[in-house]
């Protein structure tokens, strides 16, 4: 445990040093969403059932989170690629599941930031969000999923233009297609489809239907589902980190 | 023997970075790769730390052979990489924490091994400041800090001055010297500066293109070639003689109607009778 220990705690001191600046770029994405889709074009709509506001904050956590869980592909590519401090944690004495473990745990960790944030705001606005065990299950699956998807990116693609061509194709749809900002059911068939094959459209519906009292989005097929993911996710970043070479 | 290795061999796609090299490295000695840009200096290197996993060839450290999955022989070993990773973000202190914690030093062990090697490398008084507004020699001793806080047995040190200016140069040469000395580690390092190799191996190994070319002590190297050498400039290139007394090589020089200079034999000579090439291109 103590490589997971050594590089979650590089990754932290990483994160202080740059303190505001990296607090404010969680929350401002969430924030501006919040203004644009829900006090603009949303300002007295219902959708299934309930106020626009209260379907889209759920729906602004998974994205915010996700993308900040998804993030570290970005900070693990450049300490491995360019700064070569990778190469320190390879000549270490611990297991490479462990450089992995640190990095999935920093990257989950940055994830819970725009959450603390919505949640703040929802109590604040008087949304009413429950916060569940079930939900915090939730929520631990998500940023898991997309933390370990950040660090196989991280491992798989040398360039950042790569990185930011498939953030472009992958993840900015993604976005859009996966239940967050409007119903799935609601959209056309070919994006309703890959919709389907969006893990955020899984993690949307959980968390939403675990925050919402009297909703019936939850289901334990997409918790199952979920776990399903992250189990694939985690076979293919132990292959990819078991490989890594300086 | 601390490191022993048999036909090693690498190959990156179409190139052939090893072609099968041979050496061996004893306990408590300074040995030194010594070759040009390209001759696989690095690629044994990260072989012999397990960076590279994927090699031919038989290696044994004292006697026990080597695998990259091992992690137990990464505990005995310390690693100086050729470019200046540092973590330049954080603070020396955090540096150095973040490879005791890799290494499971904690408290009062970490705190006492960061002290001593914060006195032998001379960077008392740095703790708070953040890496990347040292100078590149302090970089360079914060990183043989670094790779010296779980107390190495074998220190592997890549090209350790590279793009350092000559005085920092020799402080850094001090530095490992020291190490050597004083802490008793066995010191392996690639270098491609000659003075280097001369000034601080008590053996050499001269690579090139992937192969040994020669490899002894430094002085026998030489000796082999003579003592003197007489650097003869010719208007298209310089042509080296070899001389074992002085007066020899300069009543040479004195029968030359063209610019020539004596000096004593260095490595390079060696490197240049044996392959026709400069190692500084």
């Amino acid at each position: 445990m103590k490589g997971v220990w050594a590089v979650f705690y590089r990754e932290l001191m990483f994160y202080r040093r740059r303190g505001v600046r990296t607090v404010l770029s969680s929350v401002i994405y969430p924030a501006l969403f919040l203004l644009a889709f829900g006090y603009g074009i949303g300002k007295g709509a219902r959708v299934s059932g309930m106020s626009y506001i209260t379907f889209l904050i759920p729906g602004l956590i998974t994205m915010s989170s996700m993308n900040q869980a998804y993030g570290i592909s970005v900070e693990v590519n450049v300490s491995r690629y360019y700064f070569k401090i990778f190469e320190e944690y390879l000549l270490a004495p611990i297991g490479r599941w462990e450089i992995m473990a640190g990095e999935v745990l920093y990257g989950m960790g940055k994830g819970l930031l725009p959450v603390l944030f919505l949640l703040g705001y929802s109590a604040f606005a008087g949304i009413g969000l429950r916060i569940t065990p079930l939900f915090l299950l939730c929520l631990f699956l998500h940023l898991l999923a997309f933390a370990l998807l950040g660090f196989i990116i991280a491992m798989a693609v040398e360039s950042h233009a790569d990185q930011a061509a498939l953030s472009s194709f992958v993840m900015v749809p993604m976005i859009f297609l996966s239940d967050t900002f409007y119903p799935i059911d609601k959209m056309p068939l070919l994006a309703r489809y890959l919709g389907y094959f969006s893990p955020l459209t899984y993690s949307t519906k959980l968390i939403r239907g675990t925050l919402l009292p009297g909703s019936h989005l939850f289901s334990f097929k997409y918790l199952l589902l979920m776990v399903v993911i992250i189990l694939a996710l985690l076979a293919v970043a132990v292959v990819l980190v078991e490989r890594a070479e300086a | 023997m601390e490191i022993e290795v048999q036909n090693l061999r690498k190959r990156f796609g179409e190139v052939e970075a090893l072609r099968g090299i041979s050496f061996g490295v004893f306990p408590g000695e300074v040995f030194a790769f010594l070759g040009p840009n390209g001759a696989g200096k690095t690629t044994t290197i990260k072989i012999l730390t397990g960076l590279i996993r994927e090699f031919q060839g038989e290696i044994l450290y004292r006697g026990e052979p080597f695998s990259p999955r091992i992690l137990s022989f990464k505990r005995v070993i310390g690693v100086v990489p050729q470019h200046n990773n540092v973590d330049r973000d954080l603070t020396v202190e955090e540096n150095l924490k973040v490879h005791c914690y890799l290494h499971g030093l904690w408290g009062k062990k970490q705190r006492e091994r960061i002290r001593e090697v914060l006195e032998l490398t001379g960077l008392q008084g740095h703790l708070r400041r953040k890496a990347d507004h040292l100078s590149g020699g302090m970089k360079r001793r914060l990183i043989i800090g670094r790779a010296l806080l779980h107390e190495p047995q074998i220190l592997f040190l890549d090209e350790p001055t590279v793009g350092l200016d000559p005085a920092v140069r020799r402080s850094m040469w001090d530095l490992i010297r020291g190490i050597n000395v004083l802490k008793g580690c066995t010191v392996f390092l690639t270098t491609h500066y000659i003075e280097e190799a001369d000034m601080l191996a008590q053996r050499v190994v001269i690579l090139d293109a992937g192969r040994v070319v020669a490899q002894g002590r430094p002085q026998e190297l030489k000796e082999a070639l003579g003592r003197y050498t007489l650097e003869i400039y010719h208007r298209d290139r310089i042509e080296e003689e070899f001389f074992q007394s002085r007066e020899e090589a300069l009543e040479r020089m004195r029968s030359l109607d063209v610019p020539a200079k004596v000096r004593e034999v260095n490595l390079e000579d060696v490197f240049l009778s044996l392959t026709g090439r400069r190692i500084r291109v």
